[in-house]
């Protein structure tokens, strides 16, 4: 199992776009994956859950991975986010 | 003239604070219409409880609202090209498809014998009890989002028409969800107002896609605005005028941006004198995909079957291939997906024969396929029955091909597999694209012959290159000699795009050359508008297109024609 904690770095949060491509890629491994934080747990499988979070800029996750290919998982779970979800709009024009 | 001065008078005497509602700009634009006031309905849920012979069907039915929800979120998003707005359809198929959403719903009625609409609701409620406490009350972005999904899998499960709205009216709501922007949009409105919402909310990420001119937080905009009343607003200012003068109407239909805009939601890409252009992602692996959509390809011009298996040793099974076209096609809606045939051999070394003395001119591509009967036919029947699926969307590109005889083969097999397909009441696009890779010199000096025969022309110039000059570009010391700037390449592209035109049919080139933004200039000198490259290419090139004249193009291209050495081509690139 690994665990570790992440900071979400794009300027809109985990809103939906960025939930669904991080469930989506979450579910594309084996591994399970949870996500803590201020000590509540979601399934980081289910957008709902992870949109419940309501994880804003700046907010610290720690992740929970699990399973027979958690270190891919991870490191593909934490570029994800580090790359701020490849938010590419921006206000404005 | 005095009757306009009379309405002028009586109007400025209505309370001033009544007409003039200040809000925050969104999406500019100016616009008049009258005002439709849109309130969702709350959902009213059954509160029986279910016999045990109930539990099963209110099951199915759950199953059947989450496949109806899916397919009209599919249907408008591939009636989309923007990808912000893709995105967020995508984000709402997601909520729909949480698998720990269908296990809470389908426990609660099974354990609790709660019906289905009751079911939904209540599951909802916990996930939305856990945001209310920690979203922020002013942009309640995810509640929104959320809040949708469940009205619209209980509006299906009831049957409800959809949301009621008159049609190009200037719509005034607390918040719009994006599924309900577009839904609108499909209306004409005009034009949206919302007493909620910031410049990043999904609402206004949609209004702005649609170019719908949008004024968001307009404090009690539903209850101070009479439902049918002319209004005019403008997005850029975030002015919100009800009952507006003769004058003031005037003024904001000018700009009124209903007037001017095509139906046509599509970006087009222009060069700097409006000649549109289309440029598409050369693709391997369904990871590529989000490059590509946040660099603005419009589909893809070249998708490499082969790709996915090389590492596998072995080309996926027919259910393998048909899920990554599936997903390919799902994620680029409603843009091309052009489907190469598998192209393995030469370079792409595949161990399904034995070592050849020469690769690349040996047996791969559609000569290998063709002898590979169980192969084609298996690729084929996937791609078939995904493209009955996705009608109009996918396009068939032979690798390879050095004769007419090779075309004609595979067109009976595409009609065999069409048949059996069409016995077994698949669906099938009966208009599928066929279209051949230019590579082999022969093709390119028989273009007319080829391009009676099919539907499109895709230019390969890395192979095309190769066999005209005779270099192998994988052998380094001749690297000096393997040039893609090469003058008799360009008059060889220059005689396909020629009868691409004669006989009307398209070319395109999908070859390196594309993504080198300059030669992307002379191609489309050379009348050839569609060009697919390496996704990270494509922003570079679209800027060079469109910072540049066809005239300009035109130019280069005619020099490029009449050099005589590559270091001549290359000069006259560098000072382009």
């Amino acid at each position: 199992m690994i665990r570790k904690k992440v900071t979400i770095v794009n300027d809109a949060g985990l809103h939906a776009r960025p939930a669904a491509a991080l469930v989506k890629l979450a579910s594309s491994f084996k591994s399970d994956f949870y996500i803590h934080m201020y000590g509540y747990q979601v399934n980081g499988k289910s957008i709902l859950g992870v949109m419940t979070l309501a994880a804003e800029q700046g907010a610290e996750l720690e992740l929970e991975v699990s399973g027979e290919d958690e270190k891919e998982a991870f490191k593909a779970i934490t570029e994800l986010i580090n790359d701020g979800f490849g938010e590419v709009y921006q206000e404005g024009e | 003239m005095a009757s306009e001065k009379c309405t002028k008078k009586v109007s400025s005497v209505m309370d001033v604070n009544d007409r003039l509602l200040a809000g925050t700009p969104a999406v500019a634009g100016t616009t008049v219409g009258k005002a439709c006031i849109y309130r969702r309905q709350q959902p009213i849920v059954s509160n029986e409880h279910l016999t045990e012979e109930q539990v099963e069907s209110q099951l199915a039915y759950f199953h059947q609202a989450v496949a109806t929800a899916r397919q009209e979120l599919q249907s408008l998003s591939r009636s989309q090209s923007n990808g912000d707005v893709r995105d967020l359809l995508y984000a709402q198929i997601e909520m729909i498809e949480d698998p720990e959403l269908h296990e809470k719903v389908e426990e609660e009625i099974k354990s609790n014998n709660t019906p289905v609409d009751a079911a939904i609701h209540k599951v909802f409620d916990i996930y939305l009890g856990l945001l209310s406490e920690r979203e922020n009350a002013d942009s309640p972005e995810r509640s929104v989002d959320i809040i949708d999904t469940r009205n619209r899998l209980i509006q299906i499960l009831h049957n409800d028409e959809n949301e009621q709205i008159t049609k190009e009216t200037i719509i005034i709501a607390h918040d719009l969800s994006p599924r309900e922007v577009i839904k609108f949009s499909e209306q004409q409105v005009r034009g949206l107002v919302m007493e909620q919402g910031g410049e990043s909310s999904h609402a206004v990420i949609l209004a702005r896609a649609l170019q719908i001119p949008m004024v968001v937080r307009v404090e009690q905009a539903c209850s101070r605005i009479p439902a049918g009343k002319v209004m005019a607003i403008d997005g850029a200012s975030g002015k919100v005028i009800v009952d507006p003068s003769a004058e003031i109407q005037d003024k904001y239909r000018v700009n009124d941006l209903s007037t001017v805009q095509s139906q046509s939601t599509a970006v087009q890409y222009e060069t700097a004198d409006g000649h549109p252009f289309i440029l598409r992602a050369n693709i391997g692996f369904a990871d590529e995909l989000p490059a590509m959509l946040a660099s603005g390809g419009e589909g893809i011009g070249l998708l490499r079957t082969e790709s996915a298996y090389l590492n596998n040793g072995h080309l996926g099974s027919e259910q393998e291939q048909r899920s990554l076209y599936e997903v390919l096609l799902k994620e680029t809606s409603p843009d091309i997906v052009t489907i190469r045939l598998f192209d393995a051999g030469g370079d792409k070394f595949f161990d399904l024969g034995q070592q050849e003395q020469n690769p690349n001119l040996g047996w791969r591509g559609i000569r290998m396929l063709l002898d590979e009967e169980k192969l084609i036919r298996q690729q084929l029947r996937a791609i078939l029955i995904v493209a009955g699926r996705y009608p109009g969307r996918i396009r068939i590109l032979v690798p390879m091909v050095s004769c007419l005889e090779e075309v004609t083969a595979v067109k009976k097999h595409i009609a065999d597999i069409r048949q059996e397909l069409k016995e077994k009441e698949y669906a099938v696009d009966a208009d599928i694209e066929l279209g051949i890779m230019v590579e082999v010199p022969a093709v390119a000096l028989q273009a007319d012959a080829f391009a009676r025969e099919v539907d499109f022309l895709s230019i390969g110039t890395n192979d095309l290159t190769q066999y005209l000059l005779a270099v192998d570009r994988g052998n380094e010391r001749l690297s000096n000699l393997y040039s893609q700037r090469h003058p008799a390449l360009w008059s060889l592209i220059q005689q396909v795009s020629q009868s691409g035109d004669a006989t009307d049919t398209p070319v395109s080139v999908c070859g390196e050359l594309a993504s080198d933004p300059v030669a992307a200039c002379a191609l489309l000198g050379l009348g050839i508008s569609e060009l697919s490259m390496t996704p990270t290419a494509l922003g570079p090139v679209r800027e060079e297109l469109q910072g540049h004249n066809l005239q300009e193009m035109q130019q280069l291209a005619d020099r490029l024609l009449e050099s005589t050495t590559t270091a001549e081509a290359n000069e006259l690139f560098a000072n382009f």
